[in-house]
């Protein structure tokens, strides 16, 4: 087994994951300029959604999984309304804080409906990997590549090729022109905070097979992704798939070849680097250039 | 101003009153011992199953009674964290009406508090294994699982002359505990001649542990000894343990046969080999603990809940044989204590506060967890 091979599909699962959930964070802060700090804990209810469908009510996972996808977008639209739209009004500061207290909450209130028992939630596949030339593919690393290329493909789209991307965009640089244009101001952040939910909620699903499902599950992602966000260029989607999968090879093979008690600081090491040298990020800033 | 006057005189014996009547008039009053617990955090269901041994142990004490009285636990979160810890024992140290306290089973998070427990003066019965947390002069500390010291060498002994093997890989937690457990682990195998040919730590919490895996087989390590602290990471690395091929044996620290850790691992840990300082087949205590924590909570009890078992049975003896509330005479009592039948153990608290040196070798087959033999060390 051959160990550069090894520690790059590694990485680049790592980074996959990183990729998917930092893609939440780039939503919302395209659309809405909102930095949602509860990015996380969408992963993590969306685990729990599953544990309870698939696991609790023995629904196929396959059909488990979108109903879970669904729950979650619709947990956006009650998210919006409970930490958002109060606060709409008075700048960003007071929503990061309110989705702060909207993380610590959601966490709190998880533990006391469900406990603190780590649960083990099956994977997409049965096997847990194959090897191909000396490499073991984990099937869970192989599921979150593939989702988040179509994920970060299907956003890219939707963003650049639709008229709903063309609003979405426009109501996050300019509400108030946005609605002189006859743009529904508020149908379009709900949407974004839906998607947003949803698309936090599958990455939780499709990671709990790697980290177990836990009530601290999304803490020890959303972190790395927030990072990766900053490491890509804030809110630039194509920014955050790279920032996600170099941080995932950065930390790999720095665990491997420098230090494993090392690596986290190794990775916001990197993160250090690029707001000193180059604080835009690799893609730079897409919002504050438009503006 | 005298209408103020007689307020402020009526407040003041009224709040006196309220203060000193109840202790007179309440034959019923408990005696309260402060729990530092996880509920939050990572090892939220540790804290459990804590709990689920204290409050078995409370039901046994409480049908007779301490000093003719009730004990009860005043529980606070240390969401598994060092600061969340100081700021629980601080919660509980400024209540004048705790008689004792019950730490954390993480030695970190007891070399955290410890400063604290000094300038409180009360004793703490903990569970922390780190070997060094009862040799710094903290003579309020009381320790209910036996330390490192002894688990490093039970592994050494039962790796090399049970396993017959000679390199050894030794993974390890990079906290208080992991780093003091591989120490000893180390300096165990030193005295049977043998050097590690890898020490390899990792920080707490880490989602993937390939380049740990990958350093093992590297290395050529034909045995893996471990000191992992959270059984989420231990699931992780046993997992992919398992599928990058090392198959080597594996004789982990307690850690690697808690309910936690087979729950989330399964299949990857079948096979593997755990010093336990809790065996349910260990002693008649700790079988009889066994049989009354399955009638009670309907799952296996693990080293979380026997270590609080004990120390609420050894606080209330320590209490009753005191004949008072008052910690000096409470922690003579405790320090006196010799052939204490416990569930870990037998207890023979030595003048540093450590009352186990023994742990217990099982095998972990097919899921199930099977007592091998038990090895008691001298003080």
């Amino acid at each position: 087994m051959s160990l550069i091979p090894q520690l790059l599909f590694t990485g680049l699962g790592i980074g996959a994951i990183y990729a998917l959930v930092a893609l939440g964070f780039v939503l919302l802060i395209r659309a809405a300029s909102v930095v949602n700090f509860a990015q996380g804990e969408f992963s993590m209810l969306g685990a729990y959604a599953m544990v309870i469908l698939s696991g609790a009510l023995g629904i196929p996972y396959l059909i488990a999984l979108p109903i879970a996808v669904v729950l979650m977008a619709g947990f956006g639209v009650l998210f919006a309304g409970a930490t958002y739209w109060p606060l709409r009004h008075r700048g960003q500061m007071p929503v990061i804080i309110s989705t702060i207290g909207a993380s610590i909450f959601l966490a709190n209130t998880v533990l006391a409906l469900y406990g603190p028992s780590p649960e083990v939630l099956p994977g997409l596949f049965d096997t847990p990997g194959f090897e191909v030339g000396g490499v073991f593919m984990d099937s869970q690393y192989l599921a979150i590549m593939v989702t988040a290329t179509v994920m970060v493909a299907l956003q890219f789209l939707i963003f650049e090729k639709t008229l709903l991307g063309k609003k979405l965009q426009a109501t996050s640089q300019d509400k108030e022109m946005a609605s002189l244009l006859g743009i529904p101001v508020a149908l379009m952040i709900l949407i974004t905070f839906a998607y947003s939910a949803a698309l936090g909620g599958l990455a939780g699903i499709l990671v709990a097979p790697v980290l177990f499902v836990s009530v601290g599950m999304g803490a020890i992602i959303s972190l790395k992704a927030f990072a990766a966000n900053i490491i890509g260029g804030f809110g630039n989607i194509p920014g955050a798939i790279l920032g996600g999968l170099s941080l995932g090879v950065v930390e790999t093979f720095g665990a491997a070849y420098i230090s494993v008690p090392y690596k986290d600081a190794l990775a916001f090491g990197l993160l250090l680097l690029f707001l000193l040298v180059r604080p835009q990020g690799l893609f730079g800033e897409k919002i504050a250039e438009k503006a | 101003m005298a209408i103020r006057h007689l307020t402020r005189r009526a407040f003041a014996l009224s709040t006196a009153a309220v203060a000193t009547m109840p202790r007179f008039a309440r034959a019923e009053d408990t005696i309260k011992i402060g729990v530092v617990v996880p509920s939050t955090g990572p090892a939220a269901e540790a804290g459990k199953f804590g709990i689920n041994g204290m409050r078995q142990a409370l039901e046994m004490v409480n049908e007779k009674g301490v000093l003719g009285r009730k004990l009860e636990l005043v529980t606070e979160d240390d969401q598994t964290t060092n600061p969340g810890a100081v700021l629980a024992f601080s919660r509980l140290s400024g209540r004048a009406d705790i008689t004792a306290f019950i730490g954390p089973i993480r030695s970190t998070q007891v070399h955290a508090i410890s400063p604290d427990v000094l300038k409180a003066a009360k004793p703490m019965m903990f569970g922390g294994t780190d070997p060094t947390l009862t040799q710094e002069g903290n003579k309020w500390l009381f320790r209910c699982r036996p330390n490192d010291s002894y688990s490093a060498k039970v592994i050494a002994e039962f790796g090399t002359g049970d396993l017959k093997k000679q390199k050894w890989a030794v993974v390890f937690s990079t906290d208080a505990f992991g780093s003091n457990g591989s120490k000893a682990l180390e300096a165990a195998l030193k005295d049977k001649g043998i050097t590690p040919v890898l020490m390899q730590g990792y920080t707490n919490q880490a989602s993937d542990y390939t380049a740990v895996v990958l350093a093992v087989r590297q290395s050529g390590a034909d045995i893996v000894g471990s000191y992992f602290t959270f059984e989420s990471d231990l699931g992780i690395f046993a997992r992919q343990l398992r599928q990058l091929g090392v198959t080597v044996p594996w004789v982990g620290s307690p850690s690697i046969v808690n309910t936690t850790a087979l729950n989330l691992a399964g299949r990857a840990l079948f096979g593997t080999y755990g010093v336990a300082d809790y065996a349910v087949d260990a002693t008649p205590a700790s079988k009889a603990f066994a049989e009354r924590y399955q009638a009670l909570y309907k799952a296996i009890p693990d080293n979380q809940s026997s270590w609080t078992f004990d120390a609420v049975n050894l606080l209330a003896r320590g209490i009753n044989d005191a004949g008072s509330t008052e910690p000096e005479a409470i922690r003579a009592a405790l320090a006196a204590i010799r052939g204490y039948a416990g569930a870990e153990g037998e207890y023979n608290f030595d003048d540093k506060g450590d009352g186990l040196r023994g742990y217990n070798v099982v095998k972990n087959e097919n899921g199930k967890i099977v007592f091998d033999r038990r090895i008691e060390f001298k003080a």
